[in-house]
């Protein structure tokens, strides 16, 4: 049993291999790819990697500037500002990971649906979509926090749900590309039901424009928490959050630059890692490259 | 004898813009246990669409099956449900269809392909799965089957690619096969194998083959029987061999004009048949081969002409009778 799992396993590995020798050859794929690994490991790894806690204030050393022992410095309430920009990594891939999954588990299965389907089923979904889309994403966002309340699963809720209809075009232009190739009818012919045909032969097709969008959209999610934590509407004071941090940096620009400019400049690179990881991946799972 | 398959004046349409299309126009025929029947005709006569229908495998919308009987095993294919008619698909009756390149999901390995209908139909546990599928490699005769099971379609030639096709169709034993044009897209080389690889293994499992195809070389030589189909109706049917030797519908006898003949010696020019395809919107009221026909009469344009007896077993839609 074992060695025919082992077996099975190779040739996707080999698959995967092939990807990621087409995306290691681009540098800028890379760069990427050393920024997210860095974001990831001090997200996971953040009370071993973080020198002080977060949370310890020391008022005696407000806004002290960067040093030795405090290499970004120290913020408005005395705490160290590496320490709580390495524990910041944990909010931001919480809520990138969250408002993806959000995004991903309903918008795609509502776009593959809507497309294998088609017809009416398909015209309803559609119109559902077109309405979500109709808003800024963000408006869409700061809506339903509205009407849900401030907090830090709110906000993963909304921007999950303004992600949605991302999902479900994404998935709908690719199963239809698909739906009329000839395996999905082979696949009929010899008696799949539709719940088979959409696992087996339509989603592992559709999967690569989503697993590009997902990345790009990761980039995304940080930057709108950010903006939701900046505007105070995230996760509640104490704990380290990027857009938060910024949000109290602001008021002190003029004396201590430090105070907004890392996490200001970490959600800048992560924004970019993603992005740059994102364009990679599109390229190396271009479909025209295949074998 | 019993009759494995009966299709009585089955019907299609399919609904466009410019309206409706009679892709299938009342076709008719038996197919007798292990029996093997050619279909023959040219680009959108309706072959592919009579195969399709059998199996309810129409696209709704546009095309729709409006009429007729499709009795399989003494049930009418028509009239069950989408559950029983599952059960129908790859089990009892499979298909192979013109494509390889294209029939093979690019994203899953052959062995989980092959292996699907045995899951659907045997309710095969995973080990047992894969043995069966190296079983069948095996039969369907691709070399070293154990390495080959966990590629993907990619990695195999369109030869091969059929033959996986193959293997797919007759895991369950079906007792009918439909093969649709199996050999059009693969070297002239290969559709030979592969047409020996299907007449030998369905021969062994006592299989009744539809083999659809628009080449006369292939039928002369692999059917016991064959329909000559145009603008969506049979227009000859009966042994192989008495239709291609007596052929007695001025189509078929310009189709079998129209391709060299090895069995016979080489009498100058090939001939054509003149004219195109009638519009399958727009059909004559009488015959539809009638505008291209170099035998018409008068009676032609007016009387559509039905099937009748022309000879053993041998049937021909034409008014004029071309045998005397």
């Amino acid at each position: 049993m074992e060695e025919i799992i082992d077996k099975a396993e190779k040739p996707k590995w080999s698959q995967t291999r092939e990807v990621f020798n087409r995306l290691s050859k681009r540098i800028t794929a890379m760069i990427g790819l050393v920024i997210v690994l860095i974001f990831l490991v001090s997200a996971i790894f953040a009370p071993f990697l973080a020198p002080y806690d977060p949370l310890e204030h020391s008022l005696g050393h407000m806004l002290a500037k960067p040093s030795w022992d405090y290499p970004l410095g120290r913020d408005e309430l005395g705490r160290c500002i590496l320490s709580r920009v390495i524990y910041g990594a944990r909010i931001s891939l919480l809520i990138g990971t969250m408002v993806i999954s959000i995004g991903v588990l309903l918008g795609a299965p509502l776009g593959i649906i809507s497309a294998y389907y088609g017809g009416k089923v398909d015209f309803i979904i559609q119109r559902f979509v077109d309405t979500m889309l109709a808003f800024p994403g963000i408006l869409l966002a700061l809506t339903l926090i509205a009407m849900l309340g401030v907090g830090l699963a709110n906000v993963m809720i909304a921007v999950g749900i303004s992600t949605i209809p991302i999902y479900a075009r994404l998935a709908r232009s690719s199963v239809l590309a698909i739906k009329s190739r000839q395996f999905v009818e082979a696949s009929r012919s010899i008696g799949a039901s539709n719940f088979k045909i959409i696992l087996r032969h339509l989603l592992p097709n559709s999967l690569s424009p989503i697993i590009v969008q997902s990345t790009l959209h990761m980039a995304t999610a940080i930057l709108w928490a950010a903006g939701l934590g900046f505007l105070g509407l995230g996760i509640n004071p104490p704990t380290p959050e990027w857009g938060a941090m910024l949000n109290g940096g602001r008021l002190y620009i003029r004396v201590a630059y430090h105070v907004a400019t890392f996490p200001g400049l970490m959600i800048f690179i992560t924004v970019l890692g993603f992005n740059l990881l994102g364009d990679g991946l599109r390229d190396a799972l271009d479909p025209r490259l295949k074998t | 004898m019993n009759s494995l398959l009966r299709v009585e004046d089955l019907k299609t349409c399919f609904y466009t813009d410019a309206g409706m299309v009679k892709a299938v126009d009342g076709i008719s025929y038996d197919l007798q246990e292990g029996e093997t029947m050619g279909l023959v005709g040219e680009s959108g006569c309706g072959k592919s669409v009579s195969a399709l229908s059998i199996l309810r495998l129409i696209p709704y919308p546009p095309g729709k099956i409006t009429g007729g009987k499709v009795v399989f095993e003494g049930k009418d294919l028509l009239n069950i449900s989408e559950e029983e008619i599952r059960d129908v698909r790859g089990n009892r009756i499979a298909m192979i269809f013109q494509e390889p390149m294209t029939s093979l999901n690019p994203v899953l390995t052959i062995g989980l392909q092959i292996g699907e209908a045995l899951e659907i139909h045997r309710g095969l546990n995973k080990k047992e799965t894969r043995d069966e599928v190296l079983r069948l490699l095996r039969m369907v005769g691709i070399p070293d089957p154990e390495r080959r099971i966990d590629d993907y379609p990619h990695q195999f030639s369109g030869g091969m690619r059929q033959r996986v096709m193959i293997a797919m169709a007759l895991s369950c034993s079906p007792k009918l096969l439909i093969a649709d044009e199996p050999t059009t897209a693969v070297d002239v080389t290969i559709q030979a194998q592969l047409l020996e690889t299907i007449k030998d293994l369905t021969s062994r499992l006592g299989t009744a083959v539809i083999l659809i195809t628009h080449n006369l070389g292939v039928v002369a030589r692999h059917v016991n029987r064959m329909a000559v189909m145009y603008a969506g109706r049979i227009i000859e049917s009966g042994p192989a061999t008495e239709v291609y030797e007596h052929p007695r519908h001025p189509y078929t006898v310009g189709l079998l004009a129209s391709v060299p003949r090895l069995d016979k010696p080489r009498v100058g020019r090939l001939v054509p048949i003149d004219g195109q395809p009638p519009d399958l919107i727009r059909l004559p009221p009488g015959c539809s081969f009638f505008p291209r026909c170099s035998h018409r009469m008068q009676q032609c344009s007016m009387e559509r002409p039905e099937l009748r007896i022309v000879g053993a077993g041998h049937l021909a839609a034409c008014l004029k009778d071309l045998g005397s």
